[in-house]
C-alpha cells in the first residue's frame, strides 16, 4: 500500500530529526542542573577577570541553544515533514 | 459601598495607572462583545473556531505563561539572590522544546478541546476522563489560587484598593471575559497583554542598561559591588541545598510545562499541526528573549532599587516584598508614568492569566465530567451551558479562595501544579501516545498513585509540613516532590499495564497503530469533528 511506505517514511525521518534534536535538549539542560547540584561552586568563576560567571553565560547559552533547536525543528519539519504528511493525506 | 478609589495603604494614587487600566478594560470587553457574537458553539467556545494563527497563538501561549507571579517573581528571586532566578526561567523555557518535539503535533492531531481527549482516544473513556479532569483541575487551581493572592496584593499596594475588592474586580472581569467571549476574547486579552508585558519590559531594561552604555561588564560589576552576597550572585545559592532537590525541580519544571492544562488547550486553537509547530516556536522565542529581561530586570533592581531610600521601609528592607523589586525599578528609571504603565500591564497581566485558568477548568468539568462522563451524548447546547456555568462557578470559586488563603504563603502552589502536571497529566498523555502497550488500568493505577503521591510528598516536605503546619521536622525530606512522583507514575503505568491480560486491555492494543498513525499525520481529521 502506498500509505504505507509512505508513512514508515514519515515515522523513519521523524526520528531522524526528532531524536537528536530531543539529545541536545536534555542532555545539556540536565548538565546544567547537575553541575548546579553537584558543583555549585564552579558556575560562580569569573570569565576571563570579568564580572560575567561561567554559569550565567552558560545559561544564556542555554537559552539560546533551546532557541535554535524549536527553529531548527520548525524548518526541518518544513521541509522534509511536511511534504509527506500532505501526501499521505491525499492519497 | 465598597471604599472603590479610596487608598488603604498609599495615599499618592497613581493616576497614569488608573487610565491605562481603565483603557485596558475598555478594549477587553470590547473584544469581549465582538467575540461573543462569534462565539454560538461549544467548540468555538473552546478553540475560538479554531483560525489563530500561528504566530497569534504563540503571543497567546507567552501570555499564559508570563503570569503576574513569573514576571515579578523571577525578577524578585534575581533580586534577592541573582543567579537563582535564572535556574527557574531556564527551567520554564526548557519545556518547550519538549512540547515541540514529543505532544504538540499528535496533540493537536488527535484531540478536540484538550489533552483528556487524546489519553481517552483507545481507552476506555469514562475512567480516563475523570482522572485527567482531576488532574486538570487540581493544577488549575492550585495556579488560580497562587494568581489570585498574587492579584489582590499587588493590587492592593499598586492601586491602594482593598484586598477584597480587587479579588472581586478581578473575579468579575474574568468571568466576563470566559462566559460571554469564550477562548476567543481570552486569547485576544491573552495576545494585547503579552505585547504590553513585552514592551514594558523591553523598556525597563533599555532603560536600566542605558544607565551602563550597555556595558554588561561594568552592570554586573556594579550588582557585585552592591549585594550583600556580593560575587555570591553569580552563582547557585540558597535555593537548592542539595542535588536531589536540584533534579527534583529540574524535571518538574521541564515536564511540566507539558502537562499544564491551560498551555496545551490552547494548541486547539489553530488550524492543524503545522500551526501549531509554528506556535510553540514564537512562544519559545517571545518567553526566552522575556526571561533575560526579568534576569536584566532583577539586576537592575539590585543597582537602583536597594540602596534607595525611596524604596526601603525605615528598617531597610524593601517596600512591599522582593516581588516588588521590577515596579520600584519602573519608578526608578521611567517615574510616575512608566510605574502606572507596568502597574497597569500586571493587573492586565493577571486578568488575562486567570482567565486562560478558568477556561481550561471549565473544559475539564463540561467536556470531560459532563458531556462525556455524567451526561453521555450530551447535545452541544446543554455542554455550552455547562461551560458557561462551569466558569461562572469557578471564578466565584477564584474569589472565594482567593479571600481564604490571603494570608498563606501561596508560593509554593505553582510549584505543586508544575509537580502535578508533570506526575500525572505528562506520563499519561506521553505513553498514550507512543507506548502500544499502555492500558486503561495501567493510566488509572499509575496516574492516580503519581497525583496522590506528589500531593502527600508536599503536605509531609518542608514547605507545608514545617513552614506552615509549624512542625519542627519534615516527614518528607525534600521540597519539590517530581523525581519521586514521576517515578511512580512512570513504574505504575508501566508494571499495570503490561500485566494487564484482558480482552479490553488486548482491544486497546490493537487500536494502537491507527491512533498513531493518525497521530503523526492528522489523518482523518475531519470524520473526528464530525462524529
Amino acid at each position: 500500500m502506498v500509505n504505507e511506505n509512505l508513512f514508515n517514511k514519515l515515522i523513519r525521518k521523524k526520528k531522524l530529526i526528532i531524536r537528536p534534536l530531543l539529545f541536545f535538549t536534555i542532555i545539556p539542560y540536565l548538565t546544567f542542573i547537575c553541575i548546579i547540584a553537584f558543583y555549585p561552586k564552579y558556575f560562580g568563576a569569573m570569565l576571563f577577570n570579568s564580572s560575567v560567571s561561567i554559569g550565567i553565560i552558560l545559561g544564556l547559552m542555554l537559552i539560546i541553544i533551546i532557541w535554535i533547536i524549536t527553529l531548527l525543528y520548525v524548518y526541518l519539519a518544513n521541509k522534509h515533514i511536511e511534504p509527506i504528511i500532505n501526501k499521505i493525506n491525499n492519497v | 459601598m465598597f471604599k472603590f478609589f479610596t487608598s488603604s495603604q498609599s495615599s499618592d494614587l497613581n493616576i497614569v495607572a488608573i487610565w491605562m487600566f481603565l483603557i485596558f478594560v475598555a478594549v477587553t470587553l470590547y473584544i469581549t462583545f465582538w467575540a461573543a457574537k462569534k462565539t454560538q458553539s461549544t467548540s468555538n467556545f473552546f478553540t475560538a473556531g479554531g483560525n489563530i494563527t500561528g504566530f497569534q497563538n504563540g503571543l497567546a501561549i507567552s501570555g499564559d505563561f508570563m503570569s503576574a507571579a513569573s514576571f515579578l517573581g523571577i525578577s524578585g528571586l534575581v533580586f534577592l539572590s541573582g543567579f537563582d532566578g535564572l535556574i527557574y526561567s531556564i527551567g520554564f523555557l526548557v519545556g518547550w522544546p519538549i512540547i515541540l518535539l514529543l505532544i504538540a503535533e499528535p496533540l493537536r492531531n488527535l484531540g478536540k478541546y484538550g489533552f483528556s481527549d487524546v489519553v481517552s482516544f483507545r481507552l476506555d473513556e469514562k475512567p480516563v476522563r475523570i482522572l485527567s479532569a482531576f488532574g486538570s483541575l487540581s493544577t488549575v487551581i492550585l495556579y488560580l489560587i497562587a494568581q489570585m493572592v498574587g492579584a489582590g496584593k499587588l493590587i492592593e499596594i499598586l492601586f491602594g484598593l482593598p484586598y477584597i475588592t480587587a479579588e472581586i474586580i478581578v473575579g468579575i472581569l474574568m468571568i466576563l471575559y470566559v462566559t460571554f467571549g469564550g477562548m476567543l476574547a481570552t486569547t485576544w486579552v491573552q495576545i494585547i497583554k503579552a505585547i504590553l508585558l513585552l514592551s514594558g519590559a523591553t523598556l525597563i531594561a533599555f532603560l536600566v542598561l542605558n544607565q551602563f552604555d550597555f556595558n554588561l561588564n561594568n552592570f554586573f560589576n556594579e550588582a557585585v559591588i552592591i549585594h550583600n552576597s556580593g560575587s555570591g550572585i553569580m552563582a547557585p545559592g540558597g535555593l537548592i541545598s542539595d542535588p536531589i532537590s536540584a533534579i527534583s525541580l529540574g524535571l518538574a519544571l521541564m515536564f511540566g510545562t507539558a502537562g499544564l492544562p491551560h498551555i496545551l488547550m490552547r494548541f486547539f486553537t489553530v488550524s492543524d499541526a503545522k500551526q501549531a509547530r509554528r506556535s510553540v516556536a514564537f512562544a519559545t522565542g517571545f518567553i526566552g528573549y522575556f526571561y533575560i529581561l526579568t534576569f536584566i530586570i532583577g539586576f537592575g533592581a539590585i543597582i537602583l532599587v536597594s540602596n534607595d531610600p525611596a524604596y526601603l521601609s525605615s528598617s531597610g528592607q524593601i517596600l512591599g516584598n522582593n516581588n516588588m523589586a521590577a515596579i520600584h525599578l519602573a519608578h526608578a528609571v521611567g517615574g510616575n508614568v512608566l510605574l502606572g504603565f507596568i502597574s497597569a500591564v500586571a493587573f492586565a497581566t493577571i486578568l488575562a492569566v486567570v482567565s486562560g485558568l478558568t477556561l481550561a477548568g471549565a473544559s475539564a468539568i463540561s467536556h470531560d465530567l459532563y458531556a462525556n462522563v455524567i451526561h453521555k451524548g450530551a447535545n452541544d447546547k446543554s455542554q455550552m451551558i455547562v461551560s458557561k456555568y462551569a466558569t461562572i462557578g469557578l471564578g466565584f470559586m477564584a474569589i472565594l479562595l482567593g479571600i481564604i488563603f490571603e494570608e498563606q504563603n501561596v508560593a509554593f502552589m505553582v510549584g505543586l501544579a508544575f509537580a502535578i502536571a508533570a506526575s500525572t497529566n505528562f506520563p499519561i498523555l506521553f505513553l498514550s501516545i507512543y507506548w502500544k502497550r499502555i492500558t486503561t488500568r495501567g493510566v488509572i493505577i499509575g496516574g492516580s498513585a503519581g497525583l496522590i503521591s506528589c500531593i502527600l510528598l508536599v503536605i509531609l516536605g518542608p514547605i507545608v509540613w514545617v513552614d506552615i503546619l509549624n512542625n519542627i521536622k519534615a516527614i518528607f525530606p525534600y521540597k519539590y516532590p517530581a523525581l519521586f512522583s514521576m517515578t511512580i507514575t512512570f513504574f505504575g503505568i508501566w508494571f499495570f499495564s503490561i500485566t494487564d491480560n484482558t480482552t479490553q486491555a488486548k482491544k486497546e492494543r490493537a487500536l494502537f497503530d491507527s491512533q498513531y498513525f493518525r497521530a503523526q499525520t492528522g489523518f482523518n481529521k475531519e470524520r473526528k469533528v464530525n462524529h
